[in-house]
């Protein structure tokens, strides 16, 4: 009786404690919605995939979600992603894209929000860059992205070249006006001219005049590069019946200056890519650099950068026309993310989507230097923390946002990486002296009107229609007169 | 008797000349081996030690050639965080399996038309040509056919591309070293009592294996940098070492000089090895190979 009495105990004492276990609070750690759960993202560099390593834990701590990142190297990214999604289905939940490709991609994105409703969720899309959330989000106005890396360009300058008083003096006698940050194509062509090849840090280096990144890669470095100077002269990439406007006056003087000002550029800039000139701007070998905004965060790390304080910040030069400076900075092209229309996990993907794109996360992705991920969020912008970053992150975060009102887009079509690819392969053609400008537009323009005719003019027409009023509603409209004026 | 005198003086100022000469030669023979070795050995001495040098010295002036204090973290953080040790299997894997594929599969078909003529010389020119078309204008229909067949992101998939597309070249060579081989040590061994498979397994291998291990060779290597297959009809879980390495070396290097470093270090590194293994066969295959007029 004893040892029923014994077991009996035992056995109540066994079976409370599993109650207890069941029906105890659990840590907050084990609150995970969708524990077991794995998405797979599909990215276009190891840095981005880095990027999302700096979120993974708290996505799993909060959803229980482990996200698995493959990685395209940006070359293949399109051609792959696409043949994959034109195939009909997708081994990807989560899809990085370059929304100048939105025209392609978008069919095979789920719109977001049917989710937003039946998940509740919440995207802040009013935080977002109105810019950004103008031209990166939807598709056939439907809402298929979130925006993951605000690219556009600003300027950069190293103060010590522009303040010392014996290069003040030594300019002023040459140009015969004040040497300063160039406001004008014009102003940072003469200053490429002037620092070239002289100490004009106090030292007895040969330094360099500027900066650049002309590598016709996938990307489309030099074709980002000209098409600042491009906009300014008043270019546009067609007109309403698609005829390229790319081998226009303005176009061919945009051109011929880069062509002009090119010894006044480290060697090798033909073969820049993203980092090198932000490399030799932080160890003070060129004065001027007009690059992505990811740049300011090594312009600010002391472990790697002499100019530390030393640094300003601005708008991307423009033209001046008629008595005022007209600035085009570029969207350069920035970065979204989707979930895949062909995902069997979209409940879960969605709200990986929502979680990375909080402004406390998202806000991590984009301070973090190693990420080369840019501010796409207003909160972003004004955080306190990334205001106090490094010394002068307030200035270099308002130069962000005072290049807002001017940036343009790339031509957001399908094919848009088509035409991008050809005609920066053409103006690298230009730059290394093979071609003439005016030869490499006229044949880059040739080649637009090949991609429009094997894309179909109709389609072509009425996508850029769209984009064309997008643009004009941005103040962007093609201004013939402009590249004869322009100072 | 002037001249006599003289003689062995010119013959003397000769032979000083000629060593003079003969060691001129040699400065310059070995200057220019040197220089050929630092324009050839000098990128990838810079990347293996950017892979060891720590963040602070990858754009240091005056340069760091050698990093003081060496470390793999790098190496680390490329297996940890970007799935290198994956990588890494899966090249050595498809790779190796390709390799011998290609060799199991070549052997006979070159044996046949080395033998019997087999095919009657269509079969043999049909290989060429197939190695005459460019990957890039296949890649479109193969990805659709294995897509529907299920192959994609499968090492079976890779595997079987690489094979088919290394025979052509597998079997010429192999063509070429059997043609060399006396058919009369094979019939001896036949009439010993060997069938012709043992007669070809035990006798004539053994001796054309200089030749199998430059097939082999070529085969590894080419299947460990091919890129244009690992990247179209991989995924995640099959994805090669190339296509690590050009993940990091494309795009923009940016922040990541080490782990880009370590990973161009591992891309090379097997290829090299296996040649240097085999380095003994290659230099006896290549000769042997040469041999046919």
């Amino acid at each position: 009786m004893k040892r029923f009495a014994l077991l009996a105990s035992i056995a109540v004492v066994v079976v409370g404690l599993a109650v207890l276990a069941t029906f105890a609070p659990r840590p907050a750690g084990a609150a995970r919605p969708y524990e077991g759960e794995t998405i797979r993202a599909v990215v276009n560099a190891e840095y981005v995939k880095y990027s999302l390593s700096l979120v993974e834990k708290d996505v799993y701590d909060k959803l229980g979600i482990k996200i698995e990142t493959e990685v395209i190297p940006a070359d293949a990214f399109v051609a792959k992603t696409l043949l994959e999604f034109n195939s009909g289905s997708s081994p990807w939940d989560l899809v990085m894209f370059g929304p100048s490709n939105m025209p392609d991609y978008g069919r095979h994105f789920e719109p977001l929000e049917p989710w937003i409703a039946k998940l509740k969720l919440d995207f802040g899309v009013d935080d977002i860059v109105p810019v950004f959330a103008k031209v990166m989000l939807r598709y056939q106005g439907k809402l298929v992205s979130m925006p993951y890396d605000g690219d556009i360009h600003i300027m950069y300058w190293n103060k010590v070249a522009f303040e010392r008083a014996d290069n003040k003096k030594k300019f002023k006698a040459k140009y015969a006006y004040d040497l300063q940050p160039p406001k004008t194509w014009k102003q940072w062509d003469d200053a490429a001219e002037f620092f070239h090849g002289w100490g004009w840090d106090g030292s007895d280096r040969k330094l360099f005049g500027a900066g650049a990144s002309y590598k016709p890669s996938g990307s489309g470095y030099s074709y980002h590069w000209w098409r600042s100077r491009f906009f300014s002269y008043g270019g546009q990439y067609f007109d309403k019946d698609m005829k390229p406007l790319i081998n226009t006056a303005a176009a061919v003087r945009a051109l011929d200056e880069m062509v002009r000002t090119m010894p006044y550029y480290p060697p090798g800039v033909l073969l820049f890519e993203s980092e090198e000139p932000k490399t030799l701007l932080v160890k003070g070998d060129i004065p001027l650099l007009y690059t992505w905004t990811s740049a300011g965060k090594r312009v600010g790390n002391p472990a790697e950068s002499v100019i530390v304080g030393k640094a300003g910040f601005g708008l991307v030069p423009g033209a001046e026309i008629d008595g005022k400076v007209v600035h085009r900075p570029a969207i350069t092209p920035g970065r979204g993310m989707a979930v895949s229309k062909y995902s069997k996990k979209k409940e879960a993907t969605m709200k990986v989507l929502e979680f990375i794109s909080l402004p406390d996360q998202s806000l991590k992705i984009v301070m973090d230097a190693k990420t080369i991920m840019d501010p796409w969020r207003v909160s972003h912008l004004r955080s306190p923390i990334f205001r106090k970053a490094f010394p002068d992150a307030d200035k270099y975060l308002d130069a962000i946002e005072a290049s807002f009102p001017y940036l343009v887009p790339d031509p957001v079509i399908p094919a848009a990486d088509e035409y991008q690819r050809k005609l920066s392969f053409e103006i690298t053609e230009a730059l290394a002296k093979r071609k003439s400008a005016k030869d490499a537009l006229d044949i880059a323009a040739k080649e637009w009107d090949k991609i429009t005719e094997r894309r179909g003019l109709e389609k072509q027409r009425a996508a850029w229609g769209e984009k064309l009023a997008e643009m004009k509603s941005l103040g962007i409209e093609y201004h013939p007169d402009w590249a004869a004026k322009a100072k | 008797m002037a001249i006599a005198i003289e003689r062995p003086r010119i013959a003397a100022r000769r032979v000083k000349r000629y060593r003079v000469h003969r060691a001129l030669g040699h400065v310059l023979t070995y200057l220019g081996l040197f220089a050929a070795l630092v324009f050839f050995l000098g990128p990838f001495f810079w990347i293996v030690t950017t892979s060891l040098k720590g963040n602070e010295d990858f754009f240091a002036f005056p340069p760091v050639w050698i990093p003081a204090e060496p470390s793999l973290a790098h190496y680390v953080a490329l297996f940890t965080r970007s799935s290198g040790a994956r990588y890494f299997t899966n090249s050595l894997v498809i790779s190796s399996l390709s390799m011998v594929a290609a060799l199991v599969v070549s052997l006979p078909t070159a044996y046949s038309i080395a033998r019997w003529r087999f095919g009657g010389g269509f079969l043999s020119t049909l290989l060429l040509v197939l190695r005459m078309l460019p990957a890039i204008a296949l890649i479109i229909p193969i990805y659709i056919m294995y897509k529907m067949l299920g192959l994609t992101n499968s090492y079976l998939g890779l595997v079987i591309i690489y094979t088919v597309l290394y025979i052509p070249f597998a079997v010429w060579l192999l063509v070429g070293f059997l043609r060399d081989f006396p058919v009369e040590i094979e019939e001896a061994a036949m009439i010993d009592g060997c069938s012709r498979l043992r007669a070809l397994v035990q006798v004539v291998v053994p001796i054309i294996a200089p030749g199998m291990a430059v097939v082999a060779l070529f085969a590894f290597i080419a299947t460990w940098n091919e890129f244009l297959f690992a990247i179209v009809l991989t995924g995640i879980e099959t994805k090669t070492m190339m296509v690590l390495v050009t993940s990091f070396t494309t795009g923009g290097t940016d922040m990541f000089y080490g782990e880009a470093s370590a990973s161009v270090v591992l891309g090379v590194l097997p290829a090299f090895a296996v040649a240097f293994m085999l380095q003994r066969y290659l230099v006896k295959g290549l000769a042997l190979g040469g041999t046919k007029g």
